[in-house]
């Protein structure tokens, strides 16, 4: 028999993690809830870019074109995005992460290539609908069938992670060993849909943010604008209210003795749902008004859902004894700084950036904003951070 | 010990090879592009020659899909492929430089952001803003890699850091310069390639041969800086690659095939500089395949005179860590293992193979070549990637005790790596390997011996 406890022990990295292992964790949920919510907003927004497509009448089509555009963006932050979870949970969960991922390396490998073909159809899609050719449906339909396909693929690669009881089963069963990763081990319906559900909860919300955004453009359409704004309010609510009914579904499904209803991080994560569904009920008469702090009250729905579902590993974990704030530690305070530094420099250059695009899709027409003081700041920030290293450079060489 | 994942007849490396080299064009391309244009915008804008934006607006576009449909999948590609390939391997490098690669994260987000503002603000905002957009991509770009650069190097040469394991003495270490340098002035020469390409679509034909004619000129300044910068990295290596690089065994023709390439690039950037109409869409094209062919040659020799570590003197190809890594607390496992048995280390084994018994010899042996050997030799004849069957054939081993000798002193090849586990162990390895060899006509030592390990 083997020792569970001994075998994850063993699996972790033997050069420890070079920072306090809690800062991980925290970085992790964070960039995960970012990942996650640009996952929500491309399934949403594939769907409802096709299914506008598919419906032409009202205002529809010009919904269907502005989501297809939307989608390609939303698509590029959703890769870039999902690579900062990816890598802090290699930090602290190594040998969940590792291990599961072998098992199934073929469809992990594969994920790649369902995600190349997706996004190539996203874009082929955006392109002929601004050009509106005919027959595109299929683009569409095949794009949102690959993103579901990887949907499953991540979610039964994450799941796995959690019974390291069943790993050696599974990649020897018995007498007979099968080295092919061809196989997904496990699935959790009600785990799956939280994630799907919540993409059109999300995508309402959007549509709420984009009819607030473009309302004083004097060359759009008001009644559109309106009408996406309710159309998204009304998506948001009913979507909340079934997401809320498959988290019952799948608290259901965790193992009793966790006894999860009574975890305060969950606790919390709920009052924040049944408060989001408040606020949007209140929202429906003037999607408009409430836009923003619907979103920014969605943004920390998802962080609470995030949190929540971190609880949750910890349990599973902690069945073996694993915990990682128990990991080795080996102390690179420079290379802390290094990322402490950069990150405060980027969230100059991306607010500088943000500013920009944000002033530019409120003007219908050309803009001057040379004068933004950030303008020059971000690129001197970018020479100076080259210099840093630099100097780092020649005083190892030295 | 990690389970392993087995390609057949492919191998598992190769799948990291194919998705590497490829991601090298939409990359490189990524970091070298926008220097070349905000250098033709700014022209644009100084000498009033605004159907220059046409060129900028169709380059964009090329950049934005293969770099961000294709570049930074297969990006996430390498990852995916080293983490089910090699996933102790990885992990020690993340273990070391999640915090170079955070930071080359926000670079990223820097990069995309920069990206698609700059494209769909295009004569929507005033020039400064539009070419200050385009310098943050540019720099941001380049210095991812800047970070990636100091990753890829340490693997190959760790230099202090094997004494010290600081952060910083692996990423400034010996290589790196070099390669930032070599990198640098090659991206040049890519973003002139692709420049030329896209100028090949171009209806105004005056246009496009303005761009051809600075799009060669870069081409032609970066490809004989690379070089340069080539030789000094050469210089630079540690002294077991550079014997590594003198085998023939090992190295065979590919260098030769990545100065081959170099040297029709740049004929190539010559005759469009002659003759900038020639510079259409299949003959662009068919330039950037025979670039695909020169890197894949250059990053394989990279790989091969690594070996047989997968982060030199740290850690072999295969996953063990053969020496103890003070400054780290690290323990060799190669006593561990040899004392044990890798069956037993490893918990990814059947219950009934961990102990060798007669009956099941072939079983063990084989679960031993996946976890020892697989990483680098494909165990079927027809493998692509030195199938061990062709490998027996080759060394002359007919028998288990010859092989299960020549297995014992495997490190004597600068390539090889020891062979870790117990002699019964070893004794299965060699029976397994003589099994899958080929069998020669009248050669009835070996035959007797297979005929016997069957039974």
């Amino acid at each position: 028999m083997t020792n569970i406890g001994a075998m994850l022990k063993s699996l972790q990295d033997p050069m420890g993690v070079p920072f306090y292992p809690l800062v991980f964790q925290v970085l992790l949920v964070i960039t995960f809830a970012l990942h996650i919510i640009f996952v929500n907003l491309v399934v949403g927004g594939v769907f409802m870019s096709v299914y506008g497509y598919f419906k032409k009448g009202g205002h529809y089509r010009p919904l269907a074109k502005s989501f297809a555009k939307a989608t390609t963006i939303n698509f590029s932050l959703l890769i870039v995005l999902g690579v900062a979870p990816l890598l802090f949970m290699q930090v602290i969960y190594d040998p969940f992460w590792y291990t599961s991922n072998v098992l199934s390396a073929a469809w992990m490998v594969g994920v790649v290539f369902a995600l190349m073909a997706a996004f190539s159809f996203v874009y082929v899609f955006y392109l002929k609908i601004t050009k509106e050719r005919k027959h595109i449906g299929v683009w569409g339909v095949a794009a949102f069938l690959l993103i579901i396909l990887v949907g499953v693929t991540m979610h039964a690669v994450s799941y796995q992670a959690l019974f390291p009881e069943q790993w050696v089963r599974w990649y020897v069963g018995g007498s007979t060993a099968d080295f092919s990763g061809t196989i997904l081990h496990a699935f959790q319906l009600p785990r799956f849909l939280h994630f799907m559900v919540a993409s059109f909860a999300i995508t309402g919300i959007f549509m709420m943010v984009y009819s607030w955004y473009f309302k004083d453009r004097d060359d759009m359409d008001r009644s559109y604008l309106v009408w996406v704004g309710k159309a998204g309010a009304k998506m948001a609510v009913v979507f909340t209210v079934l997401q809320m009914a498959v988290g019952v579904w799948w608290l259901l499904s965790v193992p009793a003795n966790f006894q999860f209803y009574k975890n305060p991080v969950f606790i919390a994560a709920g009052i924040l749902a049944v408060v989001l569904l408040l606020v949007l009920i209140e929202a429906q008469s003037n999607p408009q008004r409430y836009a923003l702090p619907t979103a920014g009250l969605a943004l920390i729905s998802v962080l609470g859902m995030t949190s929540a579902r971190e609880a949750l590993r910890v349990l599973y974990a902690g069945r073996y004894d694993y915990s990682v704030y128990s990991y080795k530690l080996n102390l690179s305070y420079g290379s802390t700084v290094l990322f402490a530094v950069t990150f405060l420099m980027g969230i100059v250059i991306v607010g500088y950036m943000l500013t920009v695009v944000f002033k530019m899709g409120r003007s219908s027409k050309p803009i001057d904003l040379s004068s933004l003081k950030l303008r020059t700041w971000s690129v001197y920030l970018m020479i100076a951070w080259v210099l840093m290293m630099i100097g780092i450079g020649v005083a190892i060489a030295s | 010990m990690y389970p392993v994942w087995q390609v057949p007849v492919m191998g598992s490396a190769l799948v990291i090879a194919f998705i590497a080299s490829f991601h090298i064009l939409p990359s490189h391309l990524a970091t070298s592009a926008f220097w070349f244009n905000v250098y033709v915008e700014d022209k644009a804008y100084k000498e009033d020659r605004p159907e220059l934006l046409e060129f900028i607006k169709k380059y964009v576009l090329v950049i934005l899909i293969f770099s961000f449909i294709f570049g930074s999948l297969s990006g996430v590609g390498i990852w995916y492929a080293v983490t089910v390939s090699n996933p102790k391997g990885i992990s020690a490098l993340i273990h070391n430089y999640v915090w170079g690669w955070a930071s080359e994260w926000v670079f990223f987000i820097i990069e995309i952001l920069a990206i698609y503002i700059y494209y769909y603000t295009l004569g929507r905002v005033d020039d400064r803003t539009h070419l200050t957009i385009g310098l943050i991509y540019a720099i941001g770009s380049w210095i991812s890699m800047v970070i990636i650069t100091g990753i890829i190097s340490f693997m190959l040469s760790p230099g202090k850091w094997l004494r010290t394991g600081g952060f910083f003495d692996g990423f400034f270490n010996p290589t790196y310069l070099p390669q930032l340098l070599m990198r640098t002035s090659f991206m040049f020469a890519i973003a002139g390639l692709y420049a030329i390409v896209v100028a090949g679509t171009l209806k105004n034909r005056e246009v496009a041969s303005f761009i051809v004619r600075r799009a060669s000129v870069w081409g032609m300044a970066g490809a004989v800086l690379a070089a340069l910068f080539f030789k000094l990295y050469l210089w630079s290596l540690p002294d077991t690659a550079k014997e590594l690089y003198g085998m023939s065994v090992l190295v065979g023709t590919v260098p030769d095939i990545a100065v081959a390439a170099f040297i029709a690039l740049f004929v190539w950037f010559i005759v469009v500089w002659i003759r900038p109409q020639l510079a259409r869409l299949v003959p662009g094209v068919l330039a950037i395949l025979i670039l695909l062919a020169g890197i894949f040659s250059a990053e394989s020799v990279r790989e091969r005179i690594r070996k047989p570590y997968v982060i030199d003197h740290y850690m072999y190809s295969n996953q063990i860590i053969p020496n103890d890594m003070v400054a780290k607390g690290v323990q060799g496992e190669m006593g561990t293992i040899d004392r044990e048995g890798i069956l037993h280390y490893s918990y990814f084994v059947p219950e009934g193979l961990r102990t060798i018994d007669d009956a099941d010899l072939l079983r063990s042996g084989r679960i031993i070549a996946q976890i020892e050997c697989s990483a680098c030799h494909t165990l079927e004849s027809n493998g692509w990637l030195r199938p061990l069957p062709a490998m027996m054939e080759k060394a002359g081993l007919v028998t288990v005790d010859d092989t299960q000798a020549f297995i014992g002193f495997l490190d004597s090849f600068p390539f090889m790596p020891q062979f870790a586990g117990t002699a019964a162990e070893k004794r299965a390895l060699a029976a397994y390997l003589v099994s899958i060899r080929p069998h020669p006509a009248g050669a009835p030592a070996g035959r007797a011996t297979i005929g016997k390990i069957h039974r």
